[in-house]
């Protein structure tokens, strides 16, 4: 149903790759041109919905988007994970668009080797761009170049590692974590870096812009 | 308290005759003063353990779906009151129970421990539910794996989430817990 859109960014961008699972119209495209496609979609096919930007870890996943059946081994286990072949390009980012007017949904798919791991950020283009970049940045450590607050959003920043990629260990635990100062609107109150007293937009995550007067 | 030596008899004592731990001394009382203040002391805490269990205003740390086995808890049909665990008080400051109800994630737990150092003494602590007994099946990396990773818990309710039958015969073992504690009116310094 989504083909014209393919067609659109295809027009426009020749090397992109227009793919369909399960009716959902893919057009994969690469890392340098993923803001210019989503801008056109934007502006010229009316996708004013950032459904939501997802990343994948294939890891050792081989399937047909990644070289097909040469790397399946069926004689590896699952769970030998270290044994199995890796795959690259090892992460997706995925841009979930939709338009509310056509009733159109298309993704727009990245592909990103696990050595350098960039993408261009879109928050210039949508708002909501922002929590999901800092969303995908705190669970797979995909760096959003230009993004204007790039902070773990939901894990806090004294965690190590990147919990949703499939090489996390899935018993890893975090040591416990101290209060933060007082400012702090999720940690509660605790000495702590500048302590109490300080204003919100100053020391709270997220707030740098804000005018101060605004919030305290 | 005085202590006297024990004199310790020769051969082979189980370990469970013996008395006065290491230091070989065992506390005795030395005059009938002593011995009468500790006969009141004793009916006073167990009166003011009788008052402190059947009065335990609770505060409710409600973070996931236990929640609502709370709620039932607390209503008509099963209604926690009964037991005297009559006011919900949403400030810890008045609070005698802190019922953690609900997953405890890292991050939450400084608020936890600052929400338990807020109660007053005496305070106990329920842990409800399996997520905040042991982490339940949030085996992962954001779950505090269990409460008790950061305040003492008193008593655990196991369940997922814990029928309100379980939360009142967690309550009353709690109030067994209370009753036989030592409780004292005053702590007196002594030189």
């Amino acid at each position: 149903m989504s083909q014209a859109l393919v067609d659109l960014v295809r027009e426009r961008f020749p090397d992109a790759k227009g793919s369909s699972h399960r009716g959902d119209e893919v057009v994969t495209v690469r890392r340098e041109q993923v803001v210019d496609v989503v801008a056109l979609l934007r502006n010229q096919a009316e996708m004013k919905l950032l459904r939501q930007i997802a990343a994948v870890d294939l890891l050792t996943f081989a399937g047909e988007s990644t070289g097909g059946g040469a790397l399946a081994s069926i004689e590896v286990p699952a769970y030998a994970l270290e044994k199995k072949p890796r795959v690259e390009p090892r992460f997706q980012v995925a841009y979930n668009l939709y338009s509310i007017v056509r009733k159109q949904s298309l993704r727009v798919r990245v592909e990103l080797r696990s050595d350098d791991l960039k993408v261009p950020t879109i928050t210039p283009l949508y708002r909501t761009a922002d929590w999901w970049e800092r969303y995908v940045f705190d669970m797979f450590g995909i760096e959003f170049v230009g993004h204007p607050n790039l902070q773990r959003l939901l894990l806090y920043p004294e965690f190590v590692g990147y919990p949703l990629r499939k090489d996390y260990p899935v018993r890893k635990r975090q040591p416990l974590v101290p209060e933060l100062d007082f400012p702090d609107l999720v940690r509660g109150p605790g000495p702590g870096p500048g302590g109490a007293g300080v204003p919100m937009s100053q020391t709270h995550v997220g707030r740098q812009n804000v005018d101060p007067d605004a919030y305290d | 308290m005085k202590t006297l030596p024990v004199v310790r008899p020769e051969g082979n004592v189980p370990e469970s005759a013996r008395l006065g731990g290491e230091e070989g001394n065992v506390p005795v009382l030395l005059s009938r003063l002593k011995e009468s203040i500790g006969f009141f002391e004793k009916n006073l805490s167990s009166a003011l353990g009788w008052a402190r269990k059947n009065s335990i205003f609770q505060y409710p740390f409600v973070t996931a779906c236990c929640g609502m086995e709370y709620m039932s808890a607390m209503a008509g049909r099963y209604d926690i009151a009964r037991f005297g665990a009559e006011f919900p008080r949403f400030t810890p400051r008045q609070a005698d129970l802190l019922m953690i109800v609900g997953t405890i994630n890292v991050k939450q737990s400084p608020v936890l421990k600052r929400v338990y150092e807020q109660m007053c003494e005496p305070k106990w602590v329920m842990a409800f539910g399996v997520c905040a007994s042991s982490g339940g099946f949030y085996d992962n990396y954001a779950t505090l794996q269990g409460a008790d990773r950061v305040i003492p818990v008193d008593v655990y309710v196991p369940g997922c989430p814990p029928r309100p039958e379980q939360v009142l015969d967690g309550l009353k073992i709690l109030q067994e817990k209370i009753q036989t504690q030592l409780h004292r009116a005053a702590t007196v310094e002594k030189g």
